[in-house]
């Protein structure tokens, strides 16, 4: 079984995205033997009322929900977040929540954010945080918006030891205490693989030996990306089929709770 | 210093016998792992390649038109550059098309001198699988055209490696591309197109300029690098659809879906060259993702790039 913790729906503001339905998106998913997803709006990261974006997922995946798994898009600083939530939670069924703090311009480590990761902590809701969206250098002539600084990622483990983070389309990890061996960060966080280096630096390889392949998500990023570069670390990464295994399902059912 | 022998052309590839089917294709093996295949490019490459008949260029072969050698004045070059190789035999890629760069630019004529000693270097470590590309800063004039004569006149290198020390369209760089198609071999030309001004490559070229230098010397085989790797592949794209003697390489560490399906649309799948740029499993898993017919992808992954290197005069 392969699932991956890092799929989107809908439309994104400065690209168009293909495959960005439930229906096309399953058919890719079959077309690469992908068995579930989870799913955010992609729209939210852009709408003022991330809550939309939810709830067009939510229309989306209705009846697919033994393979596209919800997330919700919050944002701490908009009005209703607490609201928004408790719906998003108990009405949609989400099992989780992304974070686009530079997209939507707030701190983790501000108050309001701390509120968010506490409540979605109590409910049981896993958080996970798009380190980028797009590459920066074909961003629109209208915004620059940074990549979320891994050391801003490792204040917020820290603070938060009972919370379970999936840290998506991240890089560089080996390069601080995140992907380091005995580096006294709680174990709360899980690193997805898509823009993780599988030959040459092999940073997945690295991480699998600092971290242990517990910690490691198979995702793709998909529609915005091809799914098949994630496909291929996976094939032709030096690993046990133990371990393989674990990455390419049992971390997220075991996270996920499926 | 190594001395470099005169060999006018690689020998073949000798195929590593635990090179994976990535491109190539073994719908066995996928299934056995769990993913699915493309049945369309694994039978890309099992067809027999239009108009192979050169030994060099055998059927079924994959060419990344743009990677890189490692610098020596990184204490690991040796080591990395073997990396590369053990890549690109996991992902199926018979053959690299490899510059080596100085660190920092501009290259001063001593600097890219010993770049090139050292891809030659490499051509002899990893015979019929590295392939050399001469990189010169234009700047340096009778230098740069005696360099470029000297390594793909005698040595065997297949084609011109330019960076960042001019934009393209410059005069200082006309020397260089008449020089290219006396000796009837491509430039590969670093570009990118961001919509800000990049500070530290204030002389970047993009496909506008590659699409003016084309318009300029039609005659000449020029490619534009790492279309995934160079800001907005879109506006790239589209401003390189009319420059029929400009080649687009897929290269870059950018996995935007649609990419490849694009350039083909737009460009068409005869000027696309596949590549990696050192981003192997991004370079390899786009052109797999494509939704581009099996005789397309067998262009992209290396009938293109053969055509260009049979347009070779000397």
């Amino acid at each position: 079984m392969i699932i991956d913790v890092n799929a989107y729906l809908g439309h994104f503001a400065f690209r168009r995205l293909r495959y960005n339905t439930a229906a096309s998106l399953l058919a890719l998913m079959d077309s690469k033997r992908i068995d579930k997803a989870v799913v955010s709006s992609s729209g939210a990261i852009t709408y003022r009322n991330a809550q939309a974006g939810n709830e067009e997922v939510t229309e989306e995946v209705r009846g697919h929900s033994d393979r596209l798994i919800p997330f919700a898009v919050i944002n701490p600083f908009y009005a209703g977040w607490q609201d928004d939530l408790k719906i998003c939670h108990e009405e949609f069924s989400m099992a989780g929540l992304r974070l686009y703090p530079k997209w939507h311009n707030y701190q983790l480590s501000s108050p309001c954010c701390r509120e968010l990761v506490n409540a979605a902590t109590e409910r049981g809701m896993v958080i996970s945080i798009p380190i980028r969206v797009e590459d920066n250098r074909q961003r629109s002539w209208l915004l620059n918006v940074p990549d979320v600084p891994l050391e801003e990622i490792v204040e917020l483990v820290k603070t938060h030891p009972k919370a379970r983070f999936i840290l998506l389309n991240g890089i560089g990890y080996t390069r601080c205490p995140l992907g380091r061996k005995d580096n006294g960060l709680p174990s709360n966080y899980a690193i997805e693989l898509s823009r993780l280096s599988a030959v040459l630096a092999n940073e997945l390889g690295q991480l699998i030996t600092n971290l242990g392949a517990e910690r490691v998500m198979f995702g793709t990023g998909m529609p915005f990306n091809y799914p098949d570069p994630a496909l291929v670390k996976l094939e032709v990464l030096d690993a046990s089929e133990s371990d393989k295994e674990k990455i390419r399902s049992q971390n997220a059912m075991t996270w996920l709770r499926l | 210093m190594t001395i470099l022998q005169r060999t006018s052309r690689p020998p073949a590839p000798q195929l590593h016998v635990s090179r994976r089917t990535f491109l190539k294709g073994s719908a066995a093996t996928a299934v056995a792992i769990g993913v699915a295949t493309l049945p369309s490019a694994c039978a890309a490459v099992e067809k027999p390649a239009a108009g192979t008949s050169s030994g060099l260029l055998r059927k079924g072969k994959v060419i990344d038109c743009h990677a890189h050698l490692t610098h020596r004045s990184r204490a690991t070059w040796e080591a990395d550059d073997r990396k590369l190789i053990e890549a690109a035999d996991k992902l199926g890629i018979d053959q690299l098309c490899c510059s080596i760069l100085t660190p920092r630019r501009p290259a001063t004529a001593d600097g890219f001198r010993e770049c090139n000693q050292w891809t030659a270097d490499g051509m002899r470590r990893f015979p019929g699988r590295v392939l050399g590309y001469c990189y010169v800063n234009p700047g340096y004039g009778r230098e740069a055209l005696d360099e470029v004569r000297r390594y793909i006149g005698d040595r065997g290198f297949i084609g011109i490696k330019l960076y960042n020390e001019y934009i393209c369209t410059e005069p200082v760089v006309f020397p260089i591309v008449e020089l290219a198609i006396e000796l009837g071999v491509p430039i590969l030309q670093h570009a990118s197109h961001s919509h800000y001004f990049v500070e530290d490559q204030p002389r970047m070229s993009d496909g506008g300029h590659l699409a003016e230098l084309a318009r300029r010397y039609p005659e000449a085989m020029l490619i534009c690098a790492h279309i995934s790797g160079g800001g907005d592949w879109e506006w790239t794209i589209k401003a390189l659809r009319h420059a029929q003697n400009v080649l687009l390489d897929t290269s870059g560490s950018v996995i935007d879906e649609g990419t490849v399906e694009l350039a083909a649309a737009v460009a068409g799948a005869d000027r696309l060259l596949f590549g990696c740029d050192s981003s192997m499993t991004a370079g390899v898993g786009k052109i797999r993702g494509a939704n581009l017919s099996a005789q397309d992808k067998e262009k992209i992954l290396s009938g293109n790039m053969m055509r260009l290197l049979r347009r070779r005069k000397s």
